[in-house]
């Protein structure tokens, strides 16, 4: 593989996630309008907006589940949509958590943590297995490691899910509302495992408008509005100080209860 | 008229009838395999994005669901002469029924992989899988559980197109009572028969389909 001609992303140091002047449209839709931003390995930023605010479309487009426009998105040192990245390769070093957890119905909870190591990563059946123990026994699950999904509450579900993407080793997590579909009292358990998740010195970039996880652990807030980053800060500048009308408005909103 | 009504007579040609509904059984059974095989392939096809496997499958499947089984099963077994091919009337009816119902059947699989939540393609899809494994390890074993049903239904609805069969004289189950009706005068018995068999074969297939409903029951159920 050599350097891509056709931009300086791939010569000059580069976060572990880059974007630059990424645009993309759903129809005539912009979703995405002119995204720069830089994820630097070890960060955690936390992108926030109204709903429609591309705030999904964005960590999507990072593991390639959307495709840019235009514009360069360099992750871990490949430019997505270059012929030399192999994205089936680079989407082992990533893992996704979705909002609906999307967990394989068929398959216990420790089948579900395995199955990509098994056949994706070529891990040896035993030793996946005793890794996914170990994961599930980190996110509080030792107990439900033959569990199937359907027996399992939504919280213990998304922390299955977050097991299942550890289980990849991957050096990116993307978190699309992991908490959003989850009943209140489920939301901390599965805060928790993102926290210590975080403090293990995962890059992550994730969707949530849970504030309390933002100051925790987030080095940045992204807010977004109308498909554009509206504005960029540190958690207590975001929260404290927000610059625009648009971000105080938002606040407003989520902050009121 | 019931008084007419000669059991005796039926009594007499079970033999008859016994071959008759074995070899509606297995042409049945062997023609069903044969479906599952044309309709795997086809649903394949029709599941790629390029219009080049597509387009024809669509066809196919099309040309199959607009005209009579009776019209295709003609068409084979005086068409296929013409064109050189001359085979025993036994495999121009599996022929016929595979090709029929394989059409049907990919319709029925083709529903069942479409019926997978789309999380469960970018689930697989986000860990690195590859098409084939993501078909393999994730979309087909659930695909799996909801075909059964409505293939059942399919494999049911083969048995009966069988009878037609009868009409290019393969010595199935509707042949015996045509066979009766026609050598003794018989019409009521021989096909009032054949439909008892049919009935029995029938709540067979149904038994079968329960007894797999509640085998694949038993793990993994949807939330």
């Amino acid at each position: 593989m050599t350097a891509n001609p056709k931009g300086p992303a791939n010569m000059t140091k580069t976060g572990m996630i880059d974007f630059r002047g990424v645009n993309k449209w759903f129809g005539a839709l912009n979703v995405l309008k002119d995204i720069t931003l830089s994820v630097e390995p070890r960060e955690v930023v936390v992108v926030c907006g109204p709903s429609g605010s591309g705030k999904s479309t964005l960590i999507r487009c990072v593991n390639g589940l959307e495709a840019i426009k235009d514009g360069d998105l360099v992750v871990d040192g490949q430019r997505l949509g270059d012929p030399a990245t192999n994205m089936t390769q680079l989407r082992t070093e990533i893992g996704f958590v979705f909002q609906s957890f999307n967990l394989y119905p068929h398959k216990t909870a420790l089948e579900n943590v395995t199955l990509a190591p098994i056949h994706v990563r070529k891990i040896p059946r035993t030793e996946a297995e005793k890794a996914g123990r170990e994961l599930l026994a980190k996110v509080g699950l030792a107990d439900k490691v033959n569990a199937y999904p359907a027996q399992l509450s939504g919280g213990q579900q998304q922390r299955v899910a977050i097991a299942r993407c550890l289980g990849m080793r991957p050096k990116i997590m993307l978190f699309d509302e992991p908490t959003s579909a989850l009943d209140p009292e489920m939301i901390s358990e599965v805060l928790d495992v993102m926290v210590a998740v975080a403090e293990e010195g995962m890059t992550m970039m994730v969707v949530t408008h849970e504030m309390g996880f933002a100051r925790k652990v987030a080095q940045r807030v992204v807010f977004m509005d109308a498909g554009a980053i509206v504005e960029s800060g540190t958690p207590d500048e975001f929260f404290s100080h927000p610059r625009t009308d648009r971000s105080r408005a938002f606040l407003s909103k989520i902050l009121r209860h | 008229m019931l008084e007419n009504f000669s059991f005796r007579t039926i009594v007499e040609y079970l033999p008859l009838f016994g071959q008759g509904l074995v070899t509606t059984v297995w042409l049945s059974a062997l023609s069903f395999l044969g479906a599952l095989a044309v309709g795997i392939v086809l649903c394949a096809m029709n599941l790629q994005r390029g219009w080049l496997f597509r387009a024809p499958a669509k066809a196919y499947i099309d040309a199959v669901r607009a005209t009579p089984l009776l019209a295709q099963l003609y068409f084979l077994y005086f068409g296929l002469p013409r064109l050189g091919f001359v085979l025993p009337e036994l495999v121009v009816g599996i022929l016929a029924l595979s090709l029929n119902s394989g059409a049907y059947v990919a319709e029925i699989i083709r529903a069942g992989i479409l019926s997978i939540p789309r999380g469960q393609v970018e689930a697989s899809v986000a860990s690195g899988m590859t098409y084939v494994q993501r078909m393999r390890l994730v979309i087909l074993p659930q695909a799996f559980k909801v075909t059964i049903p409505p293939l059942l239904g399919q494999a049911i609805v083969l048995v009966k197109d069988s009878a037609l069969l009868s009409l290019i004289s393969v010595a199935e189950l509707t042949r015996a009572g045509q066979l009766l009706a026609s050598d003794r005068f018989m019409p009521a018995e021989g096909f009032l028969t054949i439909a008892a068999f049919y009935l029995l074969l029938y709540y067979g297939l149904k038994g079968l389909a329960a007894l797999s409903g509640r085998w694949l029951g038993t793990a993994g159920a949807r939330t």
